[in-house]
């Protein structure tokens, strides 16, 4: 019975629910409620404590039933909205601030997408989809690194690197969807990003710029493939990564609607103009220094307004797992004792969650000093 | 009246929600979550009073006390919950109690 600590819990909190069950059983049928509903609220109860992981395994029954359940939603989930799935399953690990701005008009983008019917590449263990035709490519390093280049039916692409330094050669569409004068072209630039781009969340690189590529066509992942024709900032951005790409965003847009009407006029990265080359010496050292913020104060307002978002992000999340692992109990106490500044506790009939995991203690004493 | 205090707990807020899923989707009445919770209550006060023995030490520093409306509220530092077979170390636990009006 050693182990009577911690795992009468199943028992306990199981005959805890059947009589609580059992009781309300009869107040169920004075409500004229189904006996139904009962059981289906002992599921979902039983279904939680599970999911909670503080207590054990309850009914096997009840619990290959949610294992397949779980398994069949998970498929689900893959099929019908793979990309936006992943790219959101994706976000969250990269906990970037950037990254989770980003991410957020992503799915939007990718729902975008999917309607103009663009297939989306699937969660590909790093390596862009060299298909050239599909405009929409999205890739996913199996190290939990996002890379989506997503093309908008606006025309404004949106790349995201997790970026590590994952030689991804992107395959850039060079076509220019006739569809609609969008910016089809995507370069996916997630290249290791020379220099060693910090691990800046992913890179949004608006398509119009993204073009450039699509004439040069299979240029190199590594960043400068990858930026927009749009501008030199653009590319500088891709090669930057998450930088860039938020500075592509602003400039993007003013350059967007002409690039479009030129594509033939694709700024190379790759030597084109002297500027572009400037900046993106300027930009990379200016990502260096920065790598780990990610934004580039002065590059573009949204830079700005991301690092301080990201700084609360970071903050709203320590402390809700500050808040998620605190350790609650819940007792009765028989006296509370103190001599100067020690003190002792006895309590009894508790209820304990510790580091996530629930105990019960019928009595317990302790000793503390303030 | 049992104390409500077990709601806040694993078994208990996981009933809650389930309850709240059952009212959102029209199948109980608030009313009738209300009795259940009650229900809940004395139960889980029964349960722990009867088939719970098991006892457990714990040491640690206090960082904060509160005592308001007959209740305890501590928070603890770095403490070690220590049971016959095994032990727990947390960085940070609260603790809540209403005062007990039956002395064991």
């Amino acid at each position: 019975m050693s182990n009577q600590l911690n795992l009468p819990q199943p028992k306990l909190y199981r005959s805890v629910i059947e009589d609580v069950i059992n009781e309300v059983r009869e107040l169920f049928l004075d409500e004229g409620v189904d006996e139904q509903v009962l059981m289906e609220l002992k599921t979902l109860w039983e279904n939680k404590l599970m999911q909670s992981k503080a207590v054990e395994g309850f009914n096997t029954e009840e619990q290959a039933a949610l294992q397949a359940a779980a398994q069949q939603q998970a498929q689900q989930a893959q099929q019908a909205t793979q990309q936006a799935q992943t790219q959101q399953v994706l976000l969250p690990p990269q906990q970037q601030a950037p990254q989770q701005q980003v991410i957020v008009q992503d799915p939007k983008i990718l729902q975008h997408m999917s309607a103009t019917g663009m297939n989306a590449a699937t969660t590909a263990a790093t390596l862009a989809l060299p298909t050239g035709i599909s405009p929409y490519q999205q890739l996913i390093t199996s190290q939990g690194q996002i890379l989506q280049v997503l093309r908008a039916a606006n025309g404004t692409q949106y790349i995201i690197q997790p970026q590590q330094q994952m030689v991804l050669q992107q395959q850039v569409l060079p076509q220019m969807q006739p569809g609609g004068g969008q910016a089809p072209v995507i370069q996916q630039v997630l290249a290791p990003l020379q220099g060693g781009l910090p691990q800046q969340t992913g890179v949004i690189i608006q398509p119009q710029q993204v073009i450039l590529t699509g004439n040069n066509v299979q240029q190199n992942a590594q960043v400068q493939g990858g930026a927009a024709p749009g501008g030199p900032q653009q590319q500088q951005q891709i090669q930057q990564q998450v930088q860039q790409v938020q500075q592509v965003q602003g400039g993007a847009a003013p350059g967007v609607p002409q690039q479009q009407q030129q594509p033939p006029m694709m700024l190379q990265v790759d030597g084109a103009g002297d500027t572009s080359s400037e900046d993106e010496d300027e930009e990379e050292e200016y990502d260096e220094e920065e790598d780990e913020e990610k934004e580039k104060d002065g590059e573009d307002g949204q830079v700005e307004e991301e690092p301080l978002n990201s700084e609360d992000d970071v903050s709203d999340e320590e402390d809700q797992e500050l808040f998620d692992t605190e350790n609650v109990v819940v007792c009765q106490y028989d006296k509370i004792h103190r001599s100067k500044n020690k003190w002792k506790f006895h309590l009894k009939d508790g209820i304990m969650n510790l580091n996530g995991r629930d105990y019960v203690f019928s009595k317990a004493i302790g000793d503390a000093e303030w | 009246m049992a104390y409500q205090l077990y709601r806040n707990t694993t078994l208990g807020n996981s009933l809650q929600e389930s309850l709240d899923e059952l009212i959102q989707t029209q199948q109980i009445t608030p009313q009738l979550a209300l009795q259940v919770l009650l229900q809940f209550d004395k139960a889980i006060n029964t349960a722990l009073a009867n088939r719970v023995r098991n006892r457990v030490n714990f040491k640690g520093s206090l960082n904060t006390y509160r005592f308001c409306d007959n209740v305890w509220t501590f928070v603890l530092n770095d403490v070690e919950f220590r049971e016959v077979t095994d032990l727990v170390k947390v960085d940070k636990v609260k603790i809540v109690l209403p005062h007990s009006s039956t002395t064991e």
